[in-house]
């Protein structure tokens, strides 16, 4: 759940942004931070390897100003994609409010993207969260490669979204894509916390 | 103390007194996903939560060591630089288990601030009340509102 300070009328939101490895996560953080003004924003944490392959996350707080009089931050977490960094994978999910699952559209890494949707799924479920119920959008980064190189939206859709979730095409190096995911994932799970309030 | 900043206005009178005791620069409560409740010292809110996010990760990454040599969570974990050193510390409340990171300097010691975190944790157990429901957070029309902030963030 979102924390909210209802005296200092603050909301702070965890959002992961999750997909195997080279998909583009950190690019992603990178981009908004080379965009967001000093001041809406704090400094960009990456706990990388010397090889700048995320080892535990990267991390990148937002503010983003006033929300039905609420001060708004989010703050951005990305995963390390590699395998065998699932355990650190599951720290990172812990608390997440929503989550953007960077797939990579190159037909090549179809599996390591079912693969790594698959393990999505699993560490949610390991700490009681129904992949279900949370918020979620699906970024297909990598568009801007070569057709014969890279799936179609509706062929990555129909292997990686069963859930219809909100999907954005993307490329993240050069920013296509990014503002619109963050868009999407922010107004689902601002939405929630408006749905679940009312409940 | 003027830098005291709480979400939940309980943890304030035990923050300060523990600061005040302790002798500490910097604390922050927080829960294990990373997210802050209460706040002694810092000056900026993203400050804040890098800190708290990074504390979060230490103490989930000691934890997860703990649980494959068979035991329980580290109870504290410190470390000690030429300026600062840091105490993070973890335990369970009436709002489930909580974090705690300390920056102290070369005013007092760890030994001093371990003393005082055990008084700290029970008196924030003594404070917590039983959480009430709340009313509707966002107004039914915050979706405009968030897209004229996204699009301001983004100079768009």
């Amino acid at each position: 759940m979102p924390l909210i300070n209802f005296t200092t009328r603050e909301i702070t939101c965890k959002i992961v942004y999750y997909g195997p490895g080279r998909s583009g996560k950190t690019t992603n953080l990178q981009y908004i931070f080379d965009r967001v003004p000093e001041g809406r924003r704090g400094r960009m944490v990456s706990l990388a390897t010397r090889a700048d392959r995320t080892l535990f996350f990267d991390f990148l707080p937002l503010d983003l100003g006033q929300i039905s009089g609420f001060a708004t931050r989010f703050q951005l977490y990305t995963v390390p994609g590699q395998v065998y960094y699932d355990a650190t994978r599951r720290l990172v999910l812990q608390g997440a409010d929503g989550v953007v699952f960077v797939a990579d559209s190159q037909a090549r890494q179809l599996d390591e993207n079912i693969e790594s949707l698959q393990n999505l799924q699993a560490n949610l479920l390991g700490q009681g969260v129904d992949v279900r119920g949370l918020p979620m959008v699906i970024q297909y980064n990598k568009q801007d490669l070569p057709p014969d190189l890279v799936l179609a939206p509706a062929e990555l859709d129909r292997a990686l979204n069963f859930r219809g979730v909100p999907t954005v095409s993307a490329d993240a190096l050069v920013g296509r894509g990014v503002f619109e995911t963050l868009k999407a994932v922010s107004g689902l799970v601002l939405k929630r916390l408006s749905e679940d309030s009312t409940a | 103390m003027r830098n005291t900043r709480a979400v939940e206005a309980w943890t304030i009178g035990p923050l300060e007194h523990f600061v005040g005791q302790a002798g500490a620069r910097l604390v922050l409560i927080m829960t294990p996903a990373g997210q802050v409740m209460a706040q002694y010292g810092f000056a900026r809110a993203v400050d804040v939560m890098t800190a708290a996010a990074l504390g979060a990760g230490i103490v989930a990454s000691s934890s997860e060591i703990a649980s494959m040599l068979g035991q329980p969570p580290f109870a504290a974990l410190g470390h000690r630089g030429t300026h600062h050193g840091i105490v993070l510390s973890s335990f369970d409340s009436p709002r489930g288990r909580l974090l705690v990171l300390v920056v102290y300097g070369v005013e007092t010691s760890l030994g001093l601030v371990q003393l005082f975190l055990g008084t700290l944790v029970d008196d924030l157990a003594a404070a917590c009340p039983v959480p009430e429901s709340r009313g509707p957070v966002l107004a039914v029309n915050f979706e405009n509102e968030l897209n004229r902030s996204l699009d301001a963030l983004f100079g768009q």
